[in-house]
Parts: structure tokens; sequence; C-alpha cells
């Protein structure tokens, strides 16, 4: 139990740092977009980087907002079932979401390897690198879904999402 | 056949609490399998939903927002609308409500809306003596006016999947969601005028110089997006970081209240928060590209034009069904599912894009305060410790009032397509 929670510490902390340090790219290819044009000659690679930076923000980022519930869900119904339903239903929430994830990798994975037929046109990047962003997504999202299962199946969490917004009473 | 599975997947995914994103894929999935389309169909689709241009200014947009409330603006907002219409009858509600206004101009996202100004005025109401259900209903309704005032996470996702320059759908919103904010002003001194609610004392001109000495340089960030998006010098992601590094100086360095070592912290936040509705964004391009090949929003189109082709019922039709819809499901996920389809049936009866995108979303925030799925209406509950019933009964004259503007603006197309027309012609 003490085991899964830390590999989902370790984890969410790479994946919070993959998509902080994305984010950050992004930022700073725009400044650099920003101010070389303002200078008159901006490169050409600013607009690429800042797609490709936001594309591994995501991939880096789907599997964290699916623990903290920026991953939205429609709760009513299911929160309001009584006893040991509305767990069952988060548990089979984390199996579907594992599930797919899971049964998508390798299509993605044979989705990544065209990208080697490709270049970018002004990185001059394999384009692997770009789809391979999809896999990454689909693979965090696997993992984290299944650390849930494993969670909820030893205790160690309830399954709720970590920033969950309780309806009041009534 | 297949699609009717796919719907039913859908249906049930929602129903049982699976995340949209992760319902909207087991659907599409479900259906290709069925159609014997290779799956490699997916990751393609996603890939191509999540690599648009316009989309790149959502983490920022988000950032800036977030740096700016940690930034200590909240209070100073507040004061400087109190110090405008606090004297009125019922001035804190006012208050409330114009705050909302003026916050709706930095952050896109009403619950950040609910959240800030409620923590602060929801007790700061209930301490003057007004009624706490009053007070989380105020609250909810006015936080819905955020992400239609620009900038606004819903109007750049509503221009990624119609085309419509980003700019043009923020200055879209700008009437509407000045008259939304005004009318719940009217409706809130109606209400506290009938149930003697108390009012401030006026406290000079003086006061509403220094208040907005103190809440000119957040406010100056709604000029800056606007002025970045309409002077064509930036694109909206430009914009939208260069706004990011203004909220990061204002917040550190003009008001001193964002610590340095917590902006790492917020830039992964934000970064998660714009990571679940882009893959939101990628699933969903995936089941809307099944949509398309099965002709759905032409059978949803022709199927409405053989019951009626008068543009008021259309309008009407599209109203309600968004305002149910709205009732259950997210503003985004609602809005990447019926935009499109639903665009196909608008425009067939005349409606302009500019104009039908403009309502959906205005109809989309109202179901943020409506029962059973209402963030907006759980967020000021919880703060005014109240259940929910309460706070649905005292939020239900703003609700009308808010449906009233929602017509209002369907009906006529000035109030969205005017300021576009006259400053991005």
């Amino acid at each position: 139990m003490k085991s899964t929670e830390r590999i989902i510490q370790v984890l969410a902390t790479v994946a919070r740092i993959g998509a902080g340090v994305s984010f950050l790219v992004l930022i700073v290819a725009v400044l650099i977009q920003v101010t070389t044009r303002t200078m008159g000659n901006s490169p050409v690679w600013t607009e690429e980087l800042t797609r490709f930076a936001l594309l591994y923000l995501v991939a880096f980022g789907a599997g964290l907002s699916f623990r903290t519930g920026d991953m939205v869900n429609v709760d009513v119904v299911c929160e309001n079932l009584p006893g040991r339903a509305p767990r069952m239903l988060r548990l089979l929430s984390a199996v579907a979401t594992a599930g797919l994830a899971l049964y998508l990798l390798p299509a993605s994975w044979k989705y990544t390897s065209i990208g080697a037929m490709q270049t970018s046109p002004a990185l001059g990047m394999q384009m692997t690198w770009a789809h391979v962003t999809i896999t990454l997504l689909l693979a965090l999202l696997a993992v984290f879904g299944a650390l849930r299962i494993v969670g909820m199946l030893t205790g160690a969490e309830d399954g709720k999402p970590e920033k969950a917004i309780e309806a009041p009473e009534g | 056949m297949e699609v009717w599975v796919l719907f039913a997947v859908f249906v049930a995914g929602l129903i049982v609490g699976i995340p949209v994103a992760v319902t909207l894929g087991l659907s599409s999935l479900v259906y290709l399998l069925m159609s014997g389309i290779p799956a490699v169909v997916m990751p393609q689709k996603m890939y191509a939903g999540m690599d648009v241009f316009v989309l790149l200014s959502i983490p920022g947009f988000i950032l800036a927002g977030n740096l700016m409330n940690q930034g200590g603006i909240t209070n100073r907002i507040i004061r400087f609308a109190q110090a405008l219409i606090g004297w009125v009858r019922g001035g804190l509600g006012l208050t409330n409500i114009a705050a909302s206004m003026l916050f709706g101009g930095i952050t896109g996202t009403a619950v950040a809306d609910a959240a800030s100004i409620g923590g602060v005025m929801i007790p700061g109401m209930k301490k003057a003596g007004y009624p706490a259900d009053f007070s989380a209903a105020v609250t909810a309704a006015s936080s819905t006016v955020g992400p239609i005032i620009p900038p606004s996470v819903p109007m750049i996702i509503v221009g990624a999947l119609s085309g419509i320059s980003v700019g043009k759908m923020f200055l879209a919103g700008a009437v509407p969601g000045i008259v939304m904010g005004l009318a719940m002003m009217v409706t809130c001194y109606w209400i506290s005028a009938r149930k003697n609610f108390p009012r401030q004392a006026w406290q000079g001109w003086g006061e509403v110089a220094r208040s907005f000495g103190g809440a000119f340089w957040a406010l100056f960030m709604t000029f800056l997006i606007i002025y970045g998006l309409l002077s064509g010098l930036a694109t909206p992601t430009e914009t939208a970081v260069v706004a990011s590094v203004y909220a990061l100086i204002v917040g550190a360095f003009v008001y001193r209240e964002l610590k340095l070592r917590a902006v790492p912290g917020i830039l992964i936040e934000s970064a998660v928060s714009a990571a679940g509705i882009l893959a939101l964004v990628g699933f969903a391009n995936v089941f809307g590209w099944i949509l398309v090949s099965e002709r759905i929003p032409q059978a949803i189109a022709d199927a409405v034009l053989t019951f009626t082709d008068n543009k008021f019922l259309v309008i009407l039709i599209i109203n309600l069904l968004l305002l149910f819809v709205g009732m259950f499901m997210e503003t985004i996920a609602a809005l990447i599912i019926l935009f499109v389809p639903l665009l196909s049936l608008a425009q067939a009866v005349g409606i302009e894009p500019l104009h039908f995108a403009t309502f959906a979303v205005l109809n989309l925030m109202i179901g943020l305060t409506t029962p059973p799925v209402g963030v907006c209406l759980f967020v000021c509950a919880g703060i005014a410790r109240l259940p929910l019933t309460p706070v649905v009964v005292a939020i239900l004259p703003f609700l009308l009032t808010n449906i009233a503007v929602l017509f209002l603006v369907s009906y006529v197309p000035g109030f969205a397509t005017w300021l576009p027309s006259v400053l991005m012609p």
C-alpha cells in the first residue's frame, strides 16, 4: 500500500515537471518570437517549437488531469447512488480510462513510427518526436488509471479526484 | 446501427461518471471497431485536433488569470467596485456583480471568479446583514459573466471549431457580457429595495480615485489583451503569453502579493488544467470526425427543417436544447460535441456563425448555475455553508434575468455582431 503511494508520487512529480518544462518552453519560444519580431527578423522555428511544446504539455498533463479532476466527468448520478455503488463506478471509470488508453497504445505507436517518414519544415525534426506525444499521453493515462485501480483495491485511496468540488447536501 | 452504438456508449459512459474525454474515446473506438476502420485513425485524429493554432493560447490565458488571481487583485477590484456602487441600496450585491464583470476581463473561467470573489464577498455580505442564500446566489449568478466578457476559454474553443478569429469571438462576447451584468444589477437592486437590504455610505470621489489607482494595474490587463488582439500586432497565443508576463510583474513587483516561489506551482497547475481541456479536444475530434462522416449534423438539420424552417422557432429549439444539455454537462465538453452539428442547422436558416457562437456560449454559461450540475452553484453554496436548495431558490430571479438576456442576444444579432463589425471589419 505504501509502495503504491510512493510510485504515484514519483510518477506524478515526473509528469508535473514534464508539463511545467513544456509550458516554459512554450512561453520562452513565444517571447523570442515577439521580441525578435519587434526588432525586425524573427526566426522561423519559434512557431513550430510552440506547437510541439503544447503537444508535450498535453502529453504530460493529461494523466495528471485525470487524477486532479481537471479532466471533467459528470458525477451527479454516480455519486448520489446508495451504498457502495459510487465506489464501484469510480473503479469502473478508472478501468475504462486505463483500458481505453492501453488498447490504443499499439495503434498510437504505429502512428508514431509513421512520423519517421516526415520531417518538420522549420526545425527539420523527425515527426516521430511530435507524434510520440499521443503515445506518451495514452501511456501516462493508462499508468495513472492503473495506479488508481491498484490504489482503490489496496485501500490507499477512495478514487475521488484530488480537487473534487463536492455538491452540498440537500 | 454503428452510430446508435456510438451514442449509447457515450451516454452510458457519461452517466456512470467516466471522464467526458474518455467516454468520447471509448464510444469512438467501439464505433471504429464495429465499422472495421483501423484504430490508427484515432491517434491521428487526436493529434490533428490538438495541433490547432488558436488552441495554443489556452494555457497562456489560464496562466495569466491564475497569476493575477494569486497576485492580490480580488480585494482591489472589490474595493473599486464598492467605491463605485456600494452606496446604492443592496450595495454589496451590486458590488459583487460589478466585481465579477471587472474580474471577467482578467480571467476566463467562471469557477475561479465564484471562488475568489465568493471567498471575500459571501462572508462580507453575511456580516453586513444580507441573507446567506442571497449572497451565495448573487455570487454564483454573476460569476457566469466571466467567460462571456473577454478573455474566454470557451470562446477560443469555438474559434477553433468554427474558424472564426479569436479576436472577433472575444469582441462578440463583450456587449452581451456587459448587458447581462447590468441586467443582473437591476434584478439585484429590485430585490434589495423590496427586502430593504442595507447600503454602504458614499465614500467620496477620493475613494473612487484611490481604489481605481489600486485596481488600475489589474484592469489594464483587459486593455492589453484586447489591444493585442485588435491591433493585429500579436496572435492570440502571443497576447496570452505577454499577459502572463504582465500578470507576473504586477503580482510580484507592483502588488507584491505573489510569492515568486509559488510561481512554478501556478505554472504547473495551469498546465494541468489546460491539458485536461486539450485532451478533451483531442478525443472529441475523433468523435466529431465520426459524426461528420456519418452526416449527423446534416441529419439533425434536416430533421429540424422538415418540422420548421422558421428562424424564430429554430433559435428557440437550439436554445432549449443547449439549456437542457447545459444542466448536465460541462460547458467545454458540450460545446465540442454540439457546436458543429448545431452550426449547420443555424446556418441553414440564415443565422450568422459569429452570432450563433455567441449565444451558444452564453447559453451554456447559464448551465453553470443550474441544478443538478452547476459547478458555480456548488462552489458558492459551499462557501456560504448552505445546502443547495435555498441557493437554488434564491438564484431563480437571476437565472430568469440571464435567460431573458440570452433570448435578447439570440433574437437581436446586433448585440453580438455590432462591436466586431466596427472594430474588426
